[in-house]
């Protein structure tokens, strides 16, 4: 069989990743803000240009000028406005705010759309014709002419105008930029438009070959990631050739795995292995831009010892309470149950020690499966089988650690993320997990029978759980994880090996996760991979980010929002669009979180820094005085020059 | 004096990009003396820090740390060898208590030795533990402050903080950087108090950056004054003050600053 079609599928699906990845490698490199719902302003973009062309009934050239000249660079500047609002914020919460942006555009369009996918007709012209014995549709010529186009452009506006040489110098260093006669708002505002357009575009020229799927549509530009780790998240003309390597590299292995059932869900996995490879074996490479500047608020009140025990006291009481007041709605309280250990153990991940992992529900689906397997064919004991499977997903959280050793903050969170998407496509349909046919039977022990005894048995499993990392929080592990969080820089400084600790606390996550996993199967008695989606990951982040403070106190909320509150909503529309409105609220709580707005105080301060025109701030006026004239730099030399002032 | 006792640099260069920042700089913190690094704005001081300690690539020279070749450590090894730091942007764990602050910085120590020590550790370090800590905040006069968090501290007492958490380490050179910036003339003496009475107890070197010409004048032994990335001058605090070139680089750049930056002005130049 000849190989030939299949790249010109690749070439003309590569070239529509690369537009969209030369786009997020922009507005990364100039805001220092990677944009997760970069796809879904693609996604968005999509149905904006359904609504104008098959609803309006528009000519479709009309309605893509529209989308892509005046919907994307709207937009751009609706991103950038965020982006301002954290400008000083955390590498996590700058994460948090975009992937909570992110579930809130696809939330939305399922709200308004409904999730099934929508037939999207091809408005480009469809005729073939022949070029070395393979057809080429007109269409994918016109994809692939428009992504060299845009790109090259890209490239020559970067390397010859002035704004786009001044975009170089904005992220390590605006207030020197500043000092130049450049507004450096105002560049991020024209790189913010651009990148967003580059978006819309990708978006329409990616729709007709997948159809209206929100989430396919929201994810599918995620394959943008693996172009734009081979771009190094940084050099546009690598990040194009990066473009077309996923696309041919997707389309031959469509090629080659197609009649084996097993390996089934490689061609849609070719990105994430691009990228978990580039950020494991490249990771030296990579330098994070704008990941200095951060400010962690501090919460002075805390409670007292006693106040604290009261409240311990009150909760297990409520706790033991409830299966004699909600009736035959008990099994929601034992999953939500579960969902507080795994929560209260990714709360230590990102709370505790700072470090942000996306693929927690993939931890957590390891637990299950080897709970199920331990439990039921190896006849392990109830208790040891569930130990057993924390122990499982131990070496598995050791393997997201590896890349996490060098990289952290954004290339950790893509690498987990990827990690989650290639376990839950390679993974899950693996006998040692779930297995192709899916469903595993999970057991309950053997005293506890009913509903309402293994109510009680999650309950003491939680309480064990919750006690132990309440001792690992107070101990000199918890110690050296929040001073992690708080200042990596200082820690190793003083002698502690940094790499060691990270690696400790992805392995007490997951195995703390893996148990939490294991508890969820025998609620119903069978468990299957659909129960962990991967995207399921990003959602458990944004609830927990919204549930406040303090390990316990948020993990428990974090339940109650995730699982119970669903279960007594009868409105299906309501229900859908929960993931949305946790999305847009993490996004606001990000925002919050660094001083962005809160507080009438805050709100001003917020103000003054998105004002549309704004001021140089005092720092940048000081400077002028102590620095020696020569020593001002231009924009392109701006992180060398930063480097010699601090 | 011998050589293998401290910090010796020899020939240091630190390039950024096409920007040399520092070049052809030697010089020697020995312990059981407190050494001035001095300089204008600009001079490479804080980058020759970091490349002591680890966080910059030196492009060229050495780095010997008690004897060992530390040129190509990270620094976490280098720490371990008995070097601590503070920073001029404090460093501090802000969520956590000044406590757990001071705590950590011997706990940090410990726990990259070995593997488990980010766990536990024996009864005797634990005393040790306790002892450094207290003795660390007695020293720099924090003990009112222990449960407070870091964080929501004034600048002044930041400082203190950063300060008896190098201490408490187990540390036989210190590094400090520009502890003074921030702090009002009277914090600043107590600084300059605290660090003699370190000196006379202790069996440590100090090695001290810093723009405030008052402190340095009234606890450095010897001098070492940068500019532009090169060695200037070197020497004890009155032939340094006596010095043509040094006040010269000092009051050509130093005339023209905005008198409200009062912290940055050369008190006592």
């Amino acid at each position: 069989m000849n190989i030939l079609p299949f790249v010109v599928v690749g070439i003309t699906s590569g070239s529509i990743y690369a537009l969209a990845a030369t786009g997020l490698v922009l507005t990364y490199k100039t805001s220092g803000i990677f944009n997760f719902a970069h796809g879904g302003v693609a996604a968005a973009t999509a149905y904006a240009f359904f609504e104008l062309h098959h609803h309006a009934g528009l000519p479709w050239p009309l309605a893509a000028a529209l989308c892509v000249l005046v919907f994307g660079p709207l937009a751009g500047l609706g991103i950038e406005l965020l982006a301002r609002g954290l400008a000083t914020a955390t590498p996590t919460a700058k994460l948090v705010a975009t992937i909570g942006l992110l579930l809130g555009i696809e939330g939305l369009a399922v709200v308004l759309y409904g999730s099934a996918a929508k037939d999207f007709p091809q408005f480009l012209p469809t005729a073939t014709f022949k070029v070395a014995g393979v057809f080429v549709g007109i269409d994918q010529l016109i994809v692939v002419l428009v992504a060299l186009v845009g790109v090259a452009g890209l490239f020559a506006f970067f390397r010859f105008t002035r704004i786009g040489v001044a975009m170089q110098g904005v992220v390590d260093s605006s207030d020197l930029l500043g000092l130049t006669g450049t507004n450096p708002t105002a560049v991020r505002r024209v790189a913010w438009m651009i990148g967003c357009s580059f978006a819309a575009v990708s978006g329409l020229l990616i729709a007709p070959s997948i159809g209206l799927d929100p989430l396919l549509l929201t994810l599918l530009v995620v394959q943008a990631y693996g172009a734009a780790a081979i771009g190094r998240f940084s050099s546009l003309p690598l990040t194009y050739v990066g473009g077309l390597v996923v696309g041919v590299g997707a389309a031959l292995a469509t090629r080659f795995t197609s009649g084996y059932l097993s390996l089934q869900g490689l061609p849609s996995s070719v990105p994430f292995l691009i990228l978990f490879g580039v950020l494991l074996f490249r990771g030296r490479l990579l330098t994070e831009v704008g990941s200095q500047a951060t400010r962690r608020i501090v919460t002075a009140a805390r409670f007292t010892a006693g106040q604290r025990r009261l409240g311990i006291g009150a909760a297990l009481a409520i706790a033991a309470l409830i299966p004699s007041v909600v009736g035959t709605k008990i099994p929601v309280y034992t999953s939500a149950l579960a969902f507080v250990v795994i929560f209260a153990s990714l709360g230590l991940l990102v709370r505790t020690s700072g470090q942000l992992s996306l693929c927690h529900i993939g931890f957590a689906a390891v637990g299950a499966a080897a709970f199920a397997h331990l439990a039921q064919d190896h006849g392990l004991p109830w208790v040891l089988a569930v130990v057993a499977a924390g122990l499982v997903a131990i070496p598995v959280g050791a393997m997201v650690a590896i890349p996490a050793i060098r990289l952290s903050g954004l290339y950790l969170a893509l690498a987990s993320f990827g990690f989650g998407i290639l376990l839950e496509r390679l993974g899950y349909s693996r006998d040692v997990m779930f297995g192709i046919n899916g469903a595993l039977t999970a057991p309950r022990p053997s005293i506890a029978g009913g509903d309402t005894a293994y109510y009680y048995v999650v309950l003491a499993v939680l309480a064990v759980c919750l006690a132990s990392m309440a001792l690992i929080e107070r101990s000199r592990l918890g110690r050296l994880l929040r001073a992690l969080a708080d200042s990596p820089l200082a820690l190793s400084t003083a002698g502690t090996s940094v790499n060691v600790t990270r690696v400790l606390v992805f392995c007490l996550s997951a195995f703390f996760a893996g148990v939490g996993g294991a508890l969820i199967g025998p609620v119903t008695g069978s468990i299957n991979g659909t129960s962990f989606p991967s995207f399921a990951s990003l959602i458990l982040v944004a609830v927990l980010v919204i549930a406040g403070s303090g390990l316990m106190r948020s993990a428990v909320l974090a339940a109650a929002a995730f699982i119970v509150v669903p279960s007594y909503i009868e409105n299906a529309t309501f229900q859908e669009g929960l993931p949305a409105i946790f999305g847009l609220a993490a996004m606001l709580t990000a925002v919050a979180s660094s001083g962005g707005f809160g507080a009438a105080g805050r709100l001003a301060r917020w103000a003054q820094a998105t004002a549309w025109r704004t001021r140089r701030s005092p720092v940048t006026e000081r400077l002028r005085g102590l620095v020696p004239d020569e020593m001002l730099p231009t924009p392109a030399d701006g992180r060398v020059a930063e480097g010699v002032l601090s | 004096m011998t050589t293998s006792e401290g910090l010796v640099v020899r020939d240091l260069a630190v390039r950024f990009g096409g920007l040399v920042a520092v070049s052809g700089l030697s010089f020697e913190a020995p312990v059981g003396r407190l050494t001035g690094l001095i300089g204008p704005n600009g001079a490479g001081k804080t980058t020759t820090f970091n490349a002591c300690c680890g966080l910059v690539k030196p492009s060229g020279g050495s780095v010997h740390l008690f004897g060992a070749d530390a040129s190509h450590m990270n620094p976490a090894r280098r720490a371990r060898l008995g070097m601590g730091r503070t920073f001029q942007r404090l460093e501090l764990y802000d969520t956590l208590t000044v406590a757990e602050n001071v705590r950590l910085g011997r706990e940090a120590a410990i726990s990259g030795q070995r593997l488990m020590g980010q766990l536990y550790s024996s009864p005797r370090e634990h005393r040790d533990i306790e002892r450094a800590t207290a003795h660390a905040m007695e020293l720099c006069d924090i003990e009112h402050l222990a449960q407070s968090p870091a964080g929501s501290l004034s600048t002044g007492q930041r400082r203190l903080v950063e300060l008896a958490r190098v201490l408490a380490g187990p540390y036989r050179l210190l590094l400090l950087d520009e502890p003074s910036s921030g702090l009002d003339s009277s914090e600043s003496r107590r600084f300059g108090t605290i660090l003699r009475r370190v000196m006379a107890e202790r069996d440590i070197g100090i090695l001290l950056v810093e723009h405030d010409m008052a402190l340095v004048s009234s606890i450095c032994e010897y001098v070492y004054v940068l500019d532009f990335g090169k060695p200037l001058f070197q020497g004890t605090m009155d032939e340094v003050l006596a010095s043509e070139v040094v006040v010269e680089a000092y009051l050509g750049s130093g005339a023209d600053l905005p008198a409200a930056d009062d912290e940055e002005v050369l008190a006592g130049v």
